[in-house]
């Protein structure tokens, strides 16, 4: 199970723009960062995934989007999984 | 707060102080104090993210969260938080492709 989910994390880190990636379940434990993540956040994402979902309970799971300046953090709950992608924003 | 009011596609908003008050809102968010909070918890939790993608002096300057067929955007803007609820309309690739080439031809 584990090589699986190290090889999406591959997947997804080798796409263009992508720093990092992070995987939680639902009690906020890392389940694998690659790139440029820390497992030390896997908690605050399965949190934010947890207070966005208090919005609209009835709807599916909504992709959530932080932006800086430069970078950019996209967050997605699939079951009970909650991902986190790390990119950078080209000029 | 007509200004808010014009947003194309704009279906609700909210107008917020730094402490969480509603200053004004309109359409499908009209005085939705249960939004303003989830909102506000969500800006707090946001405040540090990963020390090791983000520097601790890059903070975010929006938040977008995308449902199939609506999204709300946040910002902060003049010490007061700014939610917008948007209709998502698809784009035809035409459109799409228009979309794209606008900045250029500016």
């Amino acid at each position: 199970m584990e090589r699986n989910l190290e090889k999406t994390m591959d997947n997804v880190t080798n796409v263009e723009g992508v720093i990092g990636c992070i995987l939680a379940d639902r009690q906020g434990l890392c389940l694998g960062a690659k790139g440029s993540a820390s497992g030390q956040s896997a908690g605050l994402i399965a949190a934010i995934a947890d207070e966005v979902a208090k919005l609209e309970p009835e709807s599916n799971a909504p992709i959530i989007a932080l932006e800086s300046d430069n970078r950019q953090c996209i967050i997605q709950r699939q079951g009970p999984i909650v991902g986190a992608i790390y990119k950078a924003i080209s000029p | 707060m007509l200004s808010m009011e014009r947003i194309p596609e704009q279906i609700g908003y909210l107008v917020l102080k730094e402490d969480g008050a509603v200053l004004t809102s309109g359409g499908e968010l009209e005085n939705d104090e249960r939004i303003a909070n989830i909102i506000m918890s969500l800006i707090t939790l946001t405040d540090t993210i990963d020390p090791k993608a983000f520097a601790s002096d890059e903070t975010f300057n929006k938040i977008s969260i995308t449902y199939e067929d609506h999204c709300y955007v946040i910002c902060l803007s003049n010490k007061k938080v700014h939610i917008v609820k948007k209709k998502i309309t698809a784009l035809t690739s035409s459109q799409e492709q228009q979309q794209q080439h606008l900045p250029v031809i500016a």
